[in-house]
Formats: structure tokens, C-alpha cells, sequence
């Protein structure tokens, strides 16, 4: 059967997947890398923040009348998530992987706000917000590395 | 995935009458699961003896609920508004258990139920009468709302959740008591709502639900001390049986039936939002909804029999693609986009209006009844979507309601011959246009003879703080649903003027 758009169920459970796992990623990078604990704990409690305000945006608005079974040119099987560390992995890879995780979240949540656009107005908002988030996160996360050189 | 399910074991479901969960002494009827077909649930048939003894407990209620001050009656509404917040996901996938529909239809659904309790804690406000000073001479006059009395709700299978909130959080916020009688078919939802009235703390006999199915609706349209009734089904039970008995009676009335919505496609619609727009409107809730578009009609206005053609053929190929591409199964599965029907029955209604279309010479261009879905479920209730191509206003499958995932195209030389062939339909629910042109818009919703209209939306379903119109075939009443105009439903205007010596 040849596919047609993607459900707003299936996006939100996408991005509470995304969140969970990278809030879970920045735990293990605190843990390791102590010096910058506090910067990777407020990276995973935005991350839990994100899945709340994600969930509670879309229980709000969602709406019998909105197109919400139907939203076009999506592809959740592209998403990314947070891999875990394997143990000789040195700070400085560590880092370049969260840099390149938190890219592509942001360009995956700025995708999706322009999909949503012709939903409620707080619906591409609050992806808007989350891709913002994560692309101070990768800021960051580059003046760290910097930092090491 | 599939989302798990809150139902585990086989539901008893009772009565809830006065401050007590009461087993009924009716048959027993199973609530199965349309996709599964699992039995979910077995509830009561309640008899007239039990709706008597609800009105009763409502009654006695009464007395001290509209004397509680509308302030403290819409902090139990506050409660409740938290409660089902608490439960959103409960409640929703409760409503895919029962009824069949998507999860994201369940949440949507499960929304606009909140938004009414939301509206009704508004009250206060709502609820003022006015006045005027100096009518003459140290003379004052004024105009106070003061509620009736015990209201009976009879809710539908379509919307088990939302649609009695459309009247019980107004009913009893306007300090009135309410009696639920949920649709047998899929009556959890509404018993769910009462365990968190419940535990709202509305106090006892001011929320009640009696399940069952003629003999409660027949117990409440002869009970004297019914004060009014509000329904929404059918045409036939509505106009015959509801609207008349409650005349007979002389109950306040609100009856919204039945639907065949009519959406316009202008020459300069945008296509592809207007095609997304028309997969909701036409196959969501399996179609099962009165805002759900029945005809497509393409019309060709201002463009030469040429161009109409090959806007015609453009418009019905990106419909029926699609269409075609629709995901249906298990509403709990999160991929899915249609969910089956409500029960065989309805299924084996609808293959019958297919039937008729090909007898009648409409031409078949999706089969819905090439059952493909996601999943390994039983297809006794599945539908996919089917597309009728040159049907006429006049045909069964044009004329009247299906409820079900079937859309028949037609074709209006212009907007005139558009508006003709809505108002050709006894029925008068919604109508939507889709087109960037302000002057047929505007031309549309000013003639068109029907009570909710779409100005490029799909399904035209007013919010909270509007009442839920309908005209002609579609309603029976006079103030409709939802908003100021529920909350006139439910209040008497007492008028007082005074002057001191």
C-alpha cells in the first residue's frame, strides 16, 4: 500500500522518543565528564522540559477538526537519536557527537514547524522554541570543544 | 506501534444514581471493541423503574444545588476540568476501544469535551441577567436567569465522550441536574466522566447516567419532571419521537440529527491544502460524524467546458489518490488514519448505499469494500474509502446520510447551480467552500441554508463559545448547543420590577 503523510500522534510519540533518549544521553555525558556536569544536567533537564511542553501543546490544541491525521512530506524513519557512549570514547568525540545530534534534532523539529504550520499557531511554535533550544545547546556544546583546543 | 490498551478486563458497567454505582436489573448487552471485536465491556438495558428512580434523585437534589452559589458550583467544574486533564490519555484511548476512531480523533475528541467544561465554568459571567433603572417614576426593572430543574441527555455512539458535554457541564453549572444516557453501543466514555464527577465532588444526584436504550429514552420524554430534553441522533427519532414528545410534553428541546454536507471546490482553491482538508472532512471518524463532507462538488465557474473538464479531472485524481493512500486499522496503532466502523452492522449499512450507487449508475472509481488494512484484525467492521464518480443530487448515495467513508463527486456549471444542489437536500447541518475568491465566500455563506459553514475548512465544528448550529432536516429546537445559547437552554429569564413606598 503506498503511503500518504504521517499522523500527529506519530510525531509526537517521535519527539517524547527524541527527548527521553537525549535527556538519557546527557545523564551518561555528566556522569563521565564531570567538569562540565552542570552544563550536560540543564541539557537533560531541557530535554525533559521539551517532552512536557511537546505533550502538553499537543494535548491542548489537538482538535477533531484539524488535519491531524495527515500531515505531508514527514519522514520519522530519519530521525535520529542520541546513541549510547561506548566506554573509550574520548571527550572530545563525545562532544562531536552531541554537536551533531543536536543539529540534526534542530533541523528535524524546524522541519516539522514548517510542516504544522497550517495547524494551530502553537503547534509550529513549540517546535520552533525546541529547535531553538537545541541550537543554543549546540553553541555550547562547540565553545566547549573549542575550549579543549 | 500499537498504544496500550486501558481496558484489560471485561467492564461491568452500572448505573450511577444519586451518590451510588447501582447494578441494573435489565438485560445485559456486550461493548465490543470494532477493531478487535473483543468483547470490552456488558452493560445494562435499565428500565423504566431505574430512570424514575434517577429523576427522582435529581429532583431531590435540585432544590439545594440551585441554591448553591454559581461560584462554588463551577469550582466542582474546575475539579472536573483537572480530572480529565489527569486522564487525557485514558479517556482518549478509551474512546478507540469503544467507538473505533484514531487516537489523534480520541485526543481531539477528548479536547473539545474539556473546552466545554472549560466555557461552562464561565458561568458567573454567563449566567448575569440585566437591568434598568427609572422604566418610570422609582420604578426598577430587571431580568434574572434561575435554572428548571432535571434535564435528560441522550448522546450518540459517534462522539461517546464529547457530545454530552455539549449540555451537562452548562446544565448543571446554570444549577440544574442532569441525567446522562450514554448510546449502548459505547457508553464507557460517559461512565468514566461520572467517576471523576464523582470525584469533583458534584454532589450527589446532580450528575447521573442510566445506560440503556428506548425504554430510558421513552421514560424520560413521559416523566413530568423532565424539564427538557437534549438529543443528538437520527432525523427520524429525532424529529418523530424526540422533538415531537417533548412538544406533547412541553420540554425544552434541542435536537441536532442527521447530515449530508455538501463541500464546494472553486477553480482557484488551493489544492493541496483543500485535498488534505477533504481526507479529514470525508474519512475521518470513518465518516461517522454530522460535519462530515458527504458530496464533493467541483464547480466550474467562469472557466470554459474545457478548462472545467481538466480541473475536474485534476481535482478527482489528486481525491482519489489520496484517498486511496489512507492507512486504516487499529486507532490505537499511531500510523493508522481511519479506523473501522463502529460495529457490522453499520459496516453492512454502508456496503448497502454502495450497492445502490452502482444500481443507481453512479461510477465506482474507489472500492472501499477491497478491505486493506494495517494489521492482523478481523475486517467484520473495516471499511476503506470509496469514490463515487457522477452521482446527481437526486441519487440515493447523494440524497441521504451514509455515515460512513464514502464521498460522491459531483459536478455545478457555477456557484449557483452549487448552492441549488445543496439546497435540493432536506438537510441543513454544514457546507463548505474551499476557494481564495472573498466574493464567492462570502456569496456562499451569506445564501446557503445551512447552520455551520466552512470557508476553506473541512469540517466546520464550532468551538465551545458558539453554539452548535444546524437548520432544516438537521435540527429541531430552537437555541442549539454549547455557548450563551446552551446556557438560555437551561435557564427561564425571570423578569422583576419593583418600586419601594
Amino acid at each position: 500500500m503506498e503511503e500518504s503523510g504521517i499522523t500527529c500522534a506519530a510525531i509526537i510519540s517521535s519527539t517524547q522518543k527524541i527527548e527521553r533518549e537525549t535527556a538519557k544521553f546527557y545523564e551518561h555525558l555528566a556522569e563521565r565528564y564531570t567538569d562540565d556536569k552542570a552544563d550536560f544536567l540543564s541539557f537533560s533537564k531541557e530535554s525533559k522540559k521539551n517532552e512536557v511542553l511537546i505533550t502538553r501543546t499537543y494535548q491542548e490544541t489537538i482538535s477533531d477538526a484539524l488535519e491531524a491525521c495527515f500531515i505531508e512530506g514527514l519522514n520519522l524513519n530519519n530521525i535520529v537519536l542520541a546513541r549510547t557512549l561506548s566506554r573509550d570514547v574520548d571527550f572530545a568525540t563525545a562532544l562531536r557527537m552531541a554537536i551533531r545530534l543536536e543539529d540534526e534534532a534542530t533541523k528535524f523539529y524546524s522541519e516539522i514547524a514548517e510542516r504544522t504550520r497550517s495547524l494551530l499557531a502553537t503547534i509550529p511554535m513549540v517546535f520552533k522554541k525546541v529547535a531553538k533550544n537545541r541550537k543554543n545547546r549546540k553553541l555550547k556544546l562547540e565553545s566547549i570543544l573549542r575550549s579543549l583546543n | 506501534m500499537i498504544l496500550e490498551e486501558p481496558i484489560m478486563d471485561v467492564l461491568t458497567l452500572k448505573n450511577y444514581i444519586g451518590d451510588e454505582w447501582v447494578e441494573s436489573k435489565g438485560e445485559v448487552v456486550d461493548v465490543v471493541n470494532p477493531a478487535t471485536c473483543k468483547t470490552i465491556a456488558t452493560v445494562p438495558i435499565s428500565t423504566n423503574e431505574e430512570i424514575k428512580a434517577a429523576v427522582e434523585a435529581a429532583n431531590e437534589a435540585f432544590p439545594d444545588w440551585r441554591r448553591t452559589p454559581p461560584l462554588a458550583r463551577v469550582r466542582c467544574l474546575f475539579r472536573l476540568k483537572e480530572l480529565m486533564e489527569q486522564h487525557f490519555e485514558e479517556v482518549s484511548r478509551i474512546q478507540t476501544m469503544e467507538h473505533g476512531k484514531t487516537i489523534d480523533e480520541s485526543r481531539g475528541e477528548t479536547r473539545r469535551g474539556i473546552e466545554n467544561v472549560e466555557v461552562a465554568t464561565g458561568i458567573p459571567s454567563l449566567m448575569m441577567g440585566y437591568n434598568l433603572e427609572d422604566i418610570a417614576s422609582g420604578i426598577d426593572e430587571y431580568v434574572v436567569r434561575q435554572p428548571l430543574g432535571v434535564f435528560g441527555i441522550i448522546g450518540p455512539f459517534n462522539f461517546p465522550f464529547m457530545v454530552p458535554l455539549w449540555f451537562a457541564p452548562y446544565a448543571v453549572a446554570t444549577g440544574n441536574c442532569v441525567i446522562v444516557k450514554p448510546s449502548s453501543e459505547d457508553p464507557i466514555s460517559q461512565i468514566k466522566i461520572a467517576e471523576l464527577a464523582e470525584e469533583a465532588g458534584i454532589p450527589p444526584g446532580v450528575w447521573n447516567v442510566v445506560n440503556g436504550g428506548r425504554t430510558v429514552v421513552s421514560g424520560m420524554l413521559d416523566h413530568n419532571d423532565i424539564k427538557g430534553i437534549c438529543f443528538v441522533g437520527s432525523t427520524p427519532v429525532g424529529r418523530d419521537v424526540i422533538y415531537k414528545r417533548c412538544g406533547e410534553t412541553t420540554k425544552r428541546v434541542i435536537a441536532q440529527t442527521g447530515a449530508k454536507n455538501f463541500l464546494l471546490i472553486m477553480p482557484d482553491a488551493k489544492l493541496e491544502r483543500t485535498i488534505a482538508a477533504c481526507m479529514t472532512s470525508f474519512y475521518g471518524n470513518s465518516g461517522q460524524r454530522c460535519l462530515s463532507a458527504a458530496n464533493l462538488v467541483v464547480v466550474g465557474e467562469g472557466q470554459s467546458e474545457r478548462q472545467f473538464n481538466t480541473f475536474y479531472e485534476k481535482v478527482v485524481d489528486k481525491f482519489v489518490g489520496a484517498a486511496s493512500k489512507i492507512r486504516v486499522g487499529y486507532g490505537l496503532d499511531e500510523s493508522v488514519q481511519m479506523g473501522p466502523l463502529r460495529d457490522r452492522r453499520k459496516k453492512e449499512r454502508v456496503i448497502g448505499f454502495v450497492e445502490k450507487g452502482v444500481q443507481e449508475g453512479a461510477k465506482l472509481r474507489l472500492d472501499g469494500r477491497n478491505v486493506k488494512i494495517i494489521g492482523d484484525w478481523p475486517h467484520d467492521c473495516f471499511l476503506n474509502p470509496t469514490v463515487f464518480e457522477e452521482v446527481t443530487p437526486d441519487m440515493t448515495i447523494g440524497s441521504e446520510e451514509i455515515f460512513g467513508p464514502v464521498a460522491s463527486v459531483m459536478r455545478a456549471k457555477d456557484l449557483d447551480e452549487a448552492i441549488e444542489m445543496i439546497h435540493s437536500n432536506p438537510f441543513g447541518n454544514a457546507a463548505s467552500i474551499f476557494t481564495s475568491n472573498g466574493k464567492w465566500a462570502r456569496e456562499f455563506q451569506y445564501r446557503v441554508e445551512c447552520g455551520n459553514i466552512g470557508v476553506n475548512i473541512g469540517i466546520a465544528a464550532p468551538m465551545a463559545f458558539f453554539p452548535f448550529s444546524g437548520m432544516k432536516d438537521s435540527f429541531y429546537g430552537s437555541l442549539h448547543g454549547q455557548g450563551r445559547e446552551v446556557v438560555r437552554f437551561f435557564t427561564e429569564s425571570k423578569v422583576v420590577i419593583q418600586r419601594w413606598f
